[in-house]
């Protein structure tokens, strides 16, 4: 049998992910100590060591349920339904196919309300992962083309890319989150007395502001060089499942000449969708020409 | 006794060979498994197909009586694929059925009223699906049959399959054209 027959192999792919994530996790931590400290320090806490306790609880309990429920926000943020066998034979009947082609486990499937063509999975493992796509691809894509896009998202399931891009999203969005309050919080401090403990802090401040600035658009830039390779891959296993690029192909070319800009989706969650809710150069995914491109080669 | 260094030595070695041969054990157990589940996946689908057959046969009957060849040839190769023994005895008799599934479909495009009929379009949809799925459950087990043979055959595997006495099986054959010609007739 030739090559291209070869079974897709996540092993490496997994392996990758699971370190990532983990590695993430642990950033993450820091980062959210480091925060809560130089937070602390501006504000003119006397008690930092107490400071520091709340730090550790929080970022630990943030973790925890980031890890266990990541798959659930994304599914909030974006509005989504859980998707009824009745009512969505085609599409259940397409992912159980890409299921039995790919030995993966059946995912729990939902749909979002966007006329856009899109679809997204998350998850912390294939045993407990979504795919969600939207009304849009439902009803614009045939039979084909949707199958292309479910393997797709199979693929990334598969690699553990779920958990791994699920944790970016969630991160990122609670950094700004922190960040923005911070920033905020420093406008109804600003103009206090001029006492000398004041003077001191006002060092913190800067430092405070600075890593309030910097830290949505390090990991902004993490999560760009990220997800762009992982689109390419998981466009290769979606082949391998369906042994058919015209499906995927089609698909692509679909959103490249319907798609409309999405104003509703979060940035956050950008990079886990199919392809890029927004349209903008520098995007969290390659360009559908490129990913044409390839797929015409295979 | 106290070992020395060239006793722990000994024990390391002997403790990494019997990981290898419980990892090699393993790798083939694994891959075993995935075979005989591809393969119970391919007759869960097959069956499931021939369930749908009566059913898509009284409803055509309803409407276009007078394609009794047809029909017969559909409700013959159903009874073959249930009397089937053997995988690709059962495989053969899938795609006869197939096939007649084909013809009788193209008849239904001379009859509106047929193809119009909510029962009928809910039928073909659901054969469509079905048949999908088995060419996509065929697809897996001969990749888990590739992944079992190359293990079998490649370096150290080779070596372990002739300890444990594995050998390499046999792919079903189907060829790639065939089913995308037949996928496109579904459409």
């Amino acid at each position: 049998m030739p090559d291209k027959y070869q079974r897709i192999d996540f092993r490496d792919a997994i392996a990758k992910n699971k370190w990532k994530s983990f590695f993430l996790m642990f950033m993450i931590f820091c980062v959210i100590i480091a925060l809560g400290y130089v937070i602390g320090k501006a504000w003119g806490a006397l008690d930092i060591f107490s400071i520091l306790i709340i730090a550790i609880i929080i970022s630990i309990s943030y973790l925890l349920i980031t890890y266990y429920n990541s798959d659930k926000i994304a599914l909030f943020s974006v509005n989504a339904r859980e998707a009824k066998r009745e009512d969505y034979k085609l599409y259940y009947d397409v992912v159980e196919g890409i299921t039995i082609a790919s030995g993966l486990p059946m995912p729990k499937l939902y749909v979002m309300p966007s006329e856009q063509i899109n679809a997204f999975a998350s998850g912390r493992d294939p045993k407990h992962s979504v795919v969600c796509v939207t009304k849009g691809a439902l009803e614009k894509l045939d039979r084909r083309e949707l199958e292309g896009v479910v393997a797709h998202e199979l693929g990334h399931i598969g690699s553990y890319d779920i958990r791994y891009m699920t944790l970016v999203a969630v991160m990122v969005g609670i950094i700004s989150i922190i960040s923005e309050i911070f920033l905020r919080s420093l406008w109804f401090r600003g103009g206090g007395g001029n006492s000398r403990e004041n003077r001191g802090n006002a060092i913190f401040v800067v430092i405070g502001v600075i890593l309030a600035i910097l830290a949505p658009i390090l990991v902004f830039f993490v999560q760009m060089a990220i997800s762009r390779k992982r689109e390419f891959s998981a466009d290769a296993s979606a082949v391998k499942f369906t042994r058919y690029p015209p499906g995927l192909i089609g698909a692509l070319e679909k959103i490249k000449y319907q798609n409309v800009p999405d104003k509703k989706v979060t940035k956050a969650v950008a990079p886990l969708f199919f392809a890029n809710p927004f349209k903008e150069i520098g995007s969290t995914h390659p360009s559908i020409e490129k990913r044409i491109e390839l797929l015409k080669r295979m | 006794m106290p070992l020395g260094a060239l006793g722990w030595l000994g024990i390391g070695i002997i403790v990494l060979i019997i990981i290898i041969i419980f990892s090699y054990f393993n790798r083939f157990a694994i891959l075993g498994n995935r075979i005989d589940n591809s393969l119970g996946q391919i007759d869960v689908q097959l069956k499931r197909r021939a369930d749908l057959i009566p059913n898509l046969v009284e409803t055509v009957k309803g409407y276009a009586k007078h394609e009794k060849s047809t029909i017969k040839e559909v409700t013959d190769a159903r009874k073959a694929l249930v009397g089937a023994s053997g995988l690709t005895e059962r495989v053969k008799a899938g795609d006869r059925l197939q096939s007649a599934l084909g013809r009788l479909f193209a008849i239904a495009e001379n009859y509106p009223n047929l193809k119009a009929n909510e029962n009928f379009l809910e039928l073909q949809r659901e054969l469509t699906s079905t048949e999908d799925k088995i060419s996509y459950a065929r697809q897996f087990y001969n990749d888990s049959i590739l992944s079992y043979n190359n293990l079998c055959k490649t370096f150290p595997g080779v070596i372990f399959a002739g300890i444990f006495g594995k050998k390499p099986r046999e792919y079903l054959q189907i060829t790639e054209a065939e089913r995308k010609a037949v996928r496109v007739k579904f459409e």
